[in-house]
């Protein structure tokens, strides 16, 4: 190998490692102080409540890695989870049928995103920021008043109890699971995948080499609002039997916290979905950790803010040291 | 060649953001004013009562200044903090003067120096150590949030000193010919105004304005002509948390409360701040924006969400109201994105 050049990055990447470690070293320290902590009781819905998040992560990384963001995930959310819990209460819905109606409705939210992104030539924060008071305003009105009540536990299979799990596992986590694996294997080994890294490289050079960057670029956004759908069944499943308007509120932060934290560059070109899972694994065991040392739960958002800073820092710092070795 | 009066007209408009949005105010005020003849408002539409809307305003048009300063510095600039800001300075003012006792001025200088603290933290990050700012913001929007709720225990403070503050929020009549004209809510002059002022003399009339201005259009030209880079960009985060703490007292006032989720309950302040200051004019990228283009983007929104919550019954209003906002910043931002193209930048 000594000399070529390597066409993959490395399979891991250092950010990913020291997650790992901070995730290892947090749990034990949550052990040893809670002795709770470390139960199927105390592990399995932590699990669950990560799931979404992580989901999300996944459409979100790409849509970071090209040099873009999604402000409106958490609009999206809300319309997703309103209209399937409506679809639910209202039209008794099969399981099949109400994750089919969610995942073509995120899908649907994703494509007005991806094509006005993509064709109209304005930065994806702009329309994000635009898009996310439409999908509110979308959501409010499916809700009509107040709360969607009575919801069936249609959903249980991705759901809090026993039926939502195999082998103790908690089928939303191992769903999210597989399919990060899959997005990591896809975004690494294929040449469509690494087109989302050229496109957020330089979007002229990789137009240049032939990349269909707006096709890309609208796939990306699409592929979020399809997760988003699918995560809108997470939510519900994990819920008692009524959907409040606050659903979805403030998730979008939450998933690009989880992204950042992951290592995936807010400037596009580099990025995992792995790093992104661990990232929502960290943030959800920090808020697990804060609630079970007995803490006001809000306390757990200024750690996410300092682990933010944290981890972004050291990558910027590791970033200058690389430049300095290379001059 | 000579333009046709048509396409002249077009390019003002579309080149010209202060035109535009002047049309734009004329047709939203004008649209409702018929309605209200008409008979379809459950209240009068009347100088009055956007007069009256003109209290909303206050904040909504200061952090719109606050983003067009640090947006205006490039490099992707941006605050999502200053909502948080706004809680967490909140809650500093509601302890100097509703609890410590202290006098007004004192507790006001406090709350905005605090402000521009939390502005240095945002600085140092983006502009000394090179994060980027919508992630040096996003974790400082965390932290100021998470802060301002444990600080007092999730509680708001509303001691007598913090009600009786309601008073600023009151309309007054102008003097001398004031009787001819609606009465104008007093944080008109004592924040706007005032604000909208310093940030034009500080853009138009001082060097760091020319700097700032220079550094977001491209800043590696502004470092080689010898600019001062990295504290003119600082300085535009420090400026836009002095405003945020500034709009804390504004909204403890109009609360009569220190609440600490003033700044970040629903969707935040930050969100309408940014969309205010792109509906206003300025380019995301940097460099290019004007304190007349913000104000009279803040007076179309204000007007026209005063024009919704009439048009409608109940909280459809304020649904309504949501649905405009998205509306009008992808219509703003497509007709950026066009001008651009076509006449290569808005001013």
């Amino acid at each position: 190998m000594n000399g070529k050049p390597r066409v993959l990055p490395a399979p891991v990447t250092g950010q990913e490692v020291v997650l790992l470690g901070v995730i290892a070293v947090l749990w034990t320290a949550l052990a040893v102080s809670t002795p709770a902590f470390l139960t199927a009781g105390s592990i399995q819905p932590l699990l669950v409540a990560t799931a979404p998040v992580a989901l999300v992560g996944i459409g979100m990384t790409i849509v970071i890695v090209t040099g873009g963001i999604d402000v409106s995930v958490g609009g999206a959310i809300m319309v997703c989870s309103v209209l399937t819990a409506k679809a639910l209460v209202e039209a008794e819905a099969g399981l099949g049928v109400a994750v089919l109606l969610a995942v073509a409705a995120g899908g649907v939210l994703g494509l007005v995103n991806g094509v006005l992104i993509a064709y109209g030539r304005v930065h994806a924060i702009i329309i994000t920021f635009g898009t996310a008071n439409l999908f509110l305003f979308l959501g409010l009105r499916i809700f009509g008043s107040g709360t969607v009540n009575g919801i069936p536990g249609t959903l249980a299979f991705f759901g809090r109890g026993t039926a939502g799990r195999t082998l103790g596992v908690p089928h939303a986590f191992l769903i999210t699971a597989l399919l990060t694996v899959a997005a990591w294997w896809y975004l690494r080994h294929t040449a469509g995948g690494r087109h989302f890294f050229a496109i957020g490289g330089d979007a002229q050079a990789a137009r240049l080499a032939g990349v269909r960057v707006r096709r890309r670029v609208l796939l990306a956004y699409l592929t979020t609002g399809l997760l988003v759908g699918l995560a809108s069944c997470f939510v519900i499943a994990q819920g008692t039997s009524t959907l409040d308007q606050s659903v979805g509120s403030g998730k979008e932060l939450a998933v690009i916290a989880a992204v950042v934290i992951g290592g995936t560059s807010i400037m596009g070109g580099r990025g995992s979905v792995l790093g992104t899972f661990l990232g929502a694994l960290l943030v959800q065991s920090v808020a697990s950790g804060v609630t079970q040392l007995g803490w006001r739960s809000q306390l757990s958002d200024l750690f996410v803010g300092v682990f933010i800073i944290v981890a972004v820092g050291a990558d910027l710092l590791r970033a200058r040291a690389r430049a300095r070795r290379n001059r | 060649m000579t333009e046709s009066f048509g396409a002249r007209l077009l390019r003002v408009l579309l080149t010209q953001r202060i035109a535009l949005l002047g049309l734009l105010i004329v047709a939203v005020v004008s649209t409702f004013f018929i309605q209200d003849a008409g008979g379809y408002l459950t209240a009068p539409y009347d100088f009055d009562y956007m007069s009256a809307a003109l209290i909303n305003a206050v904040p909504l048009a200061m952090l719109g200044l606050a983003e067009l300063l640090v947006i205006l510095s490039g490099r992707g600039g941006i605050d999502l903090s200053v909502g948080a800001i706004v809680s967490l300075a909140g809650m500093t003012f509601g302890f100097a003067y509703g609890e410590w006792g202290w006098p007004l001025w004192a507790a006001i200088i406090l709350t905005a120096l605090f402000g521009a603290l939390c502005g240095a933290l945002n600085g140092f990050l983006v502009s000394y150590i090179g994060f980027p700012a919508l992630i040096a913001t996003l974790a400082t929007y965390y932290a100021y949030k998470s802060l301002a709720i444990v600080i007092n225990d999730q509680q708001p403070i509303s001691t007598k000193p913090i009600q009786q503050l309601f008073s600023i929020s009151e309309s007054v009549e102008l003097p001398l010919f004031g009787q001819y004209v609606p009465d104008v809510p007093l944080g008109i002059f004592t924040f706007l105004v005032p604000t909208v002022v310093a940030v034009w003399v500080l853009l138009a009339r001082t060097a760091y304005g020319r700097r700032l201005y220079a550094i977001g259009t491209n800043d590696v030209a502004a470092r080689w002509s010898g600019l001062p880079v990295r504290d003119t960009r600082f300085t535009a985060y420090v400026y836009a948390g002095l405003l945020s703490g500034l709009v804390a007292v504004v909204t403890v006032g109009q609360f009569a409360s220190a609440r600490p989720d003033a700044g970040v309950s629903g969707n935040g302040m930050a969100l309408p701040a940014i969309t205010i200051a792109v509906l206003g004019g300025v380019a995301i990228t940097g460099g290019i924006g004007r304190v007349a283009g913000v104000v009279l983007a803040t007076l179309l929104i204000v007007w026209l969400n005063a024009g919704i919550l009439l048009a409608f019954v109940g909280n459809e209003g304020a649904q309504y109201q949501l649905l405009a906002l998205g509306a009008v910043l992808i219509f703003a931002a497509l007709l950026n994105g066009l001008t651009n193209r076509r006449y290569g930048g808005t001013s």
